[in-house]
């Protein structure tokens, strides 16, 4: 098979040190901006990029509409989680987190309006935060990552409130669930728990590893993503992908995914998912696959439905990973295009 | 006589008879005034109302007569006859009456006429005479303008301003007293005083010539004087080169370059001219010269006369044999090819001599016909190299210095004009012939001043010294840290080549004392080859494989574990980092599309090489980025966590010290290696 050989264009040192970087870039998160014009994403250099989705999604789009609107620097280490609240943008790095208002990261140069640290155990390694999740009814934020543990923090005063210990390994993801305000988080050591916010306690475990049907020895047995529907759980990661009843603590669907998924989420009746492969997988609840629809990075880490209210013109799936592009879904069907960074 | 002309004529002129049959009248001058009897002073006397009435009272009578006679001639009888001759006579001289009458009435006429006549007469006089004058005026009033308008030359000139000419003139010319009161005279007086300074200036000019005319002859005499001095100088030239050459001062021999340095083309001697003065000034180690025969370089420049004479008898002689075998078109066409590709006879050597007591030659070459410069490269060692097998290219005078600046690969004209006179000739592209002919570089067209410009193409492009001067050092600059740096290279491959990777005792802290993945395998790929294989897809996708660079093959191993890495080395190593692409064969076939962890391998030789470029001028890099890969692969294959279906123990006991094994949604290994704590951590 012949491929395409693109024109070498003259490349000096900075050309060649810039293609290389993108190359090797890899976008953790994004987060959509209360608005729903815009998606931020960060990457493991550290950067965030803005993107103007309205510009990308209009009809007069060009190809500077797919790049991003500005990119700034805000940590130094990868920005692997982030959360968008109605006014700010908090984004997880190096064990700190940041906040940005939204309505000031489209100027260049902007600053961070806070940069909050957890209190952590040791100090040899800064330990990363992988995770991080709005409660909305606290105004409050929950961090969870290397140190294993889930940090609680007030968003008006900035004080950590609680500190959740029970996790022997570290943190990967965190859901909520409303009804009984309980955080599930999934870690390395194989583990679900569900922690009762008010009482600070851990209330239920579940070690998917241990059960035959799900555990995949060969992948590990990390849990790498975490969606929740109160009643109903999805996880997935080292062991298969899997469709739990919560009160039971029982696997009622296993989903026939043989690559580790790192991202999954309920959307209206079906499950969304990708991870290892470049496919972002669309399941229905009975655990048929619905449709794979190919994507532009060899591997995926995240998923994000914009459903603004106020930007129903920007309602897509954006999905992001092991390449320097996010892939951007109109229709659940196929890739429309890709912004690039 | 006058009557009958009176008749002929008619006149206009006042005084004529007019009525004729007046035989009674004006016969005669002699005839005395009371004889003749006169009409028209008669006329003057009646009355014309009474002639009126009286001609009234005559028609009434003449009608009453000819009623009677009429009935006396009805009623008839003798008496009758009487009566009738009575009013016959009676009607007679009512005839006369009339006809008096009627004459009365011409002759009244007439005068009427004749003094109307008189009278238009007169007032035609009147109006011609006042024509006459009215244009005299005219004319006079012209005359007068014409006068008052007349500028007369003295007007033209500038004169003095009276206050000057009362100061400056002398007082026989301005005689103030008069011609304070009279302008005319001061005019007058003003022009005499311009005169007088006119003749004097005219004097003086003609003085200042023959001045002038005296110092050129001065200065004519003093030339001569001059170059009678030449010969002199040289005879003492001549006589001084012993001592010259004692004191290691080689006046002569430069001169004698200079003196070639003339019959070079004009890029040629830009470059040598620059290529010196740098060398003066900047860098003793580098040494120019000329070669080439000058003779032939003086005769492309014969006037055509001399030839034709020389080469009439050959050129009979040469008909004769071409007329028995003419060349074939084949012959032809190349022949026309060796002309347009021809090289000046003389060209400039240039050695850059590096640290090591290596030399680049570098012999450059100007193609007239072409108007741009080539170069050809070649590289000698103080010692003899052994070249290892995959160095092959690296020294080759054909890569040697290929993509000096970016994109500069030498194989193309760097002249657009080139390519219409290529076509004439049948020649594809010029790489065809660059092994014989050097490499058209766009840096050697610029050390010669030439500068092809793309947007506006130029008719002649002509030699500029400002362009060589201002790339001269940024380009010996480069030239020595290229040859320096392939020098190294070629060191390393031999090393390379037989299993060690050659880490110098000052980049030892970049990595940990035990390594135990060994190099074992390091050849060259060929262009296409790297192409064709399935993990290097990305790298061709962004446009990073071109073909001017070097493509190698090197193979890692420990235990069963085999890692392939496939090597771009950029010409311009080592400021452009070579870029590895990794493929892991160890329980399946793992690459950068399904191991995050190979990716990251990667990122830690291709994104992070800044940490192993080493001491300046970094030609450390190849070497410890091949080091750190091996460390990546311990890394990787201790670090995997075990698989508990397997049996059996990990192939790889965890030997390296980390503080943690995985880290973040992608579950990471320790790349990073601390110096000198000596564990390993995550970026």
């Amino acid at each position: 098979m012949e491929r395409a050989v693109p024109l070498a264009v003259p490349l000096g040192q900075a050309e060649v040190f810039q293609a290389l970087q993108r190359l090797h870039m890899t976008i953790f998160s994004q987060s959509v901006s209360p608005c729903g014009k815009f998606l931020a994403a960060g990457n493991n250099y550290g950067q965030i990029a803005i993107f103007s989705l309205s510009a990308a999604l209009s009809s007069e789009a060009k190809e500077e509409s797919k790049k991003p609107v500005v990119t700034f620097q805000a940590h130094d280490g990868p920005v692997y989680s982030m959360v968008s609240t109605d006014r700010h943008l908090l984004s997880a790095g190096d064990g700190e987190v940041k906040a940005w208002l939204w309505a000031e990261m489209l100027k260049k140069g902007c600053k961070e309006l806070w940069c909050r640290q957890p209190p952590y155990r040791t100090s040899l390694e800064v330990p990363e935060i992988n995770a991080l999740l709005l409660v909305p009814k606290e105004n409050s934020l929950i961090l969870a990552g290397g140190d294993c543990q889930l940090h609680t923090m007030d968003l008006e005063t900035g004080t950590f409130t609680r500190v959740l210990r029970g996790h022997t390994d570290y943190i990967h993801c965190l859901a909520f669930r409303e009804r009984s305000p309980e955080v599930l988080s999934g870690g390395e050591d194989g583990a679900v728990r569900l922690w009762d916010l008010r009482t600070a306690k851990e209330v239920q475990t579940i070690e998917v590893y241990k059960h035959e049907e799900c555990s995949r020895p060969h992948n590990g047995r990390w849990i790498g993503c975490l969606a929740t529907d109160s009643d109903w759980m999805v996880c997935g990661g080292g062991p298969a992908l899997t469709l739990w009843h919560l009160r039971s603590s029982t696997p009622t669907t296993i989903f026939p995914m043989r690559a580790p998924q790192k991202h999954v989420t309920f959307y209206q009746d079906l499950i969304l998912s990708a991870g290892q492969g470049r496919c972002v997988n669309q399941w229905q609840l009975s655990g048929e696959l619905k449709a794979q629809v190919p994507g532009s990075s060899p591997g995926l880490l995240s998923l994000s439905l914009n459903q603004q209210p106020a930007a129903p013109e920007c309602k897509v799936l954006t999905a992001a990973g092991n390449s320097c592009r996010v892939d951007v879904f109109t229709n659940l069907g196929y890739r429309a295009f890709s912004l690039s960074f | 006589m006058s009557s009958e002309s009176s008749k002929k004529r008619k006149p206009k002129v006042i005084r004529s008879d007019g009525a004729p049959a007046e035989g009674k009248r004006n016969r005669s001058d002699t005839e005395q005034e009371g004889k003749y009897y006169s009409e028209e002073a008669e006329v003057d006397l009646r009355d014309p109302g009474r002639d009126y009435e009286l001609y009234k009272y005559t028609c009434q009578e003449l009608q009453r007569l000819m009623a009677e006679i009429q009935d006396l001639k009805s009623r008839g009888g003798k008496d009758v006859a009487i009566e009738i001759e009575e009013r016959r006579i009676q009607s007679c001289v009512h005839f006369m009456t009339l006809k008096k009458l009627n004459r009365l009435a011409h002759i009244r006429l007439k005068k009427g006429r004749d003094q109307t006549h008189e009278a238009k007469q007169k007032v035609d006089a009147y109006h011609l005479q006042l024509q006459n004058l009215l244009y005299e005026v005219m004319h006079l009033q012209k005359e007068i303008t014409k006068c008052l308008e007349f500028k007369s030359k003295h007007e033209e000139i500038d004169l003095v301003s009276l206050e000057e000419f009362y100061k400056e003139a002398p007082p026989d010319i301005s005689k103030a007293e008069v011609t304070m009161g009279d302008p005319h005279q001061q005019t007058l007086a003003r022009l005499d005083w311009e005169l007088e300074q006119r003749k004097r200036l005219a004097e003086k000019y003609c003085e200042s010539l023959s001045n002038k005319e005296k110092i050129l002859k001065e200065i004519e005499v003093k030339k001569e004087y001059l170059s009678s001095l030449q010969p002199r100088l040289n005879s003492i030239m001549q006589a001084s080169l012993p001592v010259q050459e004692y004191l290691f001062m080689p006046f002569d021999q430069a001169h004698k370059q200079y003196e070639t340095a003339r019959h070079l083309p004009p890029p040629l001697y830009v470059l040598f001219v620059q290529a010196t003065a740098y060398g003066q000034a900047c860098d003793k180690t580098l040494s120019v010269a000329i070669e080439g025969s000058v003779d032939e370089a003086k005769a492309l420049f014969k006037p055509p006369e001399d030839s034709q004479d020389d080469e009439s008898d050959s050129d009979a002689e040469e008909e004769q044999t071409t007329k028995r075998r003419r060349p074939t078109l084949g012959v032809q066409l190349d022949d026309k090819r060796k002309e347009m590709l021809k090289r000046h006879p003389l060209s400039v050597m240039l050695d850059l001599k590096c640290k090591d007591d290596s030399v680049l030659h570098l012999t450059f070459f100007y193609l007239m016909n072409l108007n741009i410069m080539t170069v050809k490269a070649k590289v000698t060692t103080a010692t003899e190299l052994i070249t290892p097998i995959s160095a092959g290219d690296l020294l080759s005078p054909d890569s040697v210095l290929s993509c000096l600046y970016p994109g500069d690969h030498g194989k193309k004209t760097p002249n657009p004009a080139n390519q219409y006179q290529f076509d004439k000739v049948g020649i594809l592209t010029l790489s065809d012939y660059v092994l014989e002919l050097g490499h058209p570089y766009l840096w050697v067209q610029k050390l010669g001043g030439l500068h092809f410009p793309k947007e506006q193409p130029q008719q002649t492009v002509i030699a500029d010294h400002s362009l060589s001067a201002s790339h001269m050092e940024t380009t010996m600059k480069l030239l020595k840290t290229r040859v320096q740096s392939r020098l190294a290279l070629h060191k390393q491959f031999a090393s390379l080549e037989h299993g060690i990777v050659p880490v110098t005792s000052d980049c030892q802290y970049l990595f940990p004392a035990k390594v135990v993945s060994r190099l074992v395998k390091w050849v060259t790929v060929a262009h296409e080859d790297y192409m064709e294989l399935h993990f290097t897809k990305d790298i061709v996708d962004a446009g990073l494989a071109g073909d001017t660079n070097f493509y190698y093959m090197a193979l890692v191993e420990r235990g069963t574990a085999k890692l392939q890495a496939a090597v771009v080395l950029n010409p311009g190593y080592s400021s452009i980092p070579p870029i590895f692409q990794l493929c892991l064969n160890w329980k399946g076939e793992k690459t950068n599309s399904n191991d995050d962890n190979i990716r990251a391998m990667e990122s830690e030789v291709n994104v992070c090489y800044k940490e192993l470029c080493g001491p300046w001028p970094s030609h450390q890099l190849l070497t410890n980025q091949l080091q750190r890969l091996c460390v990546l692969l311990d890394v990787y294959l201790e670090t995997e966590s075990h698989d508990d279906s397997v049996e059996g123990p990990k192939e790889f006991p965890q030997e390296k010290m980390c503080l943690r094994l995985f880290r973040g949604p992608s579950r990471m290994k320790p790349f990073k290696y601390n110096h000198p704590q000596g564990f390993f951590s995550h970026r």
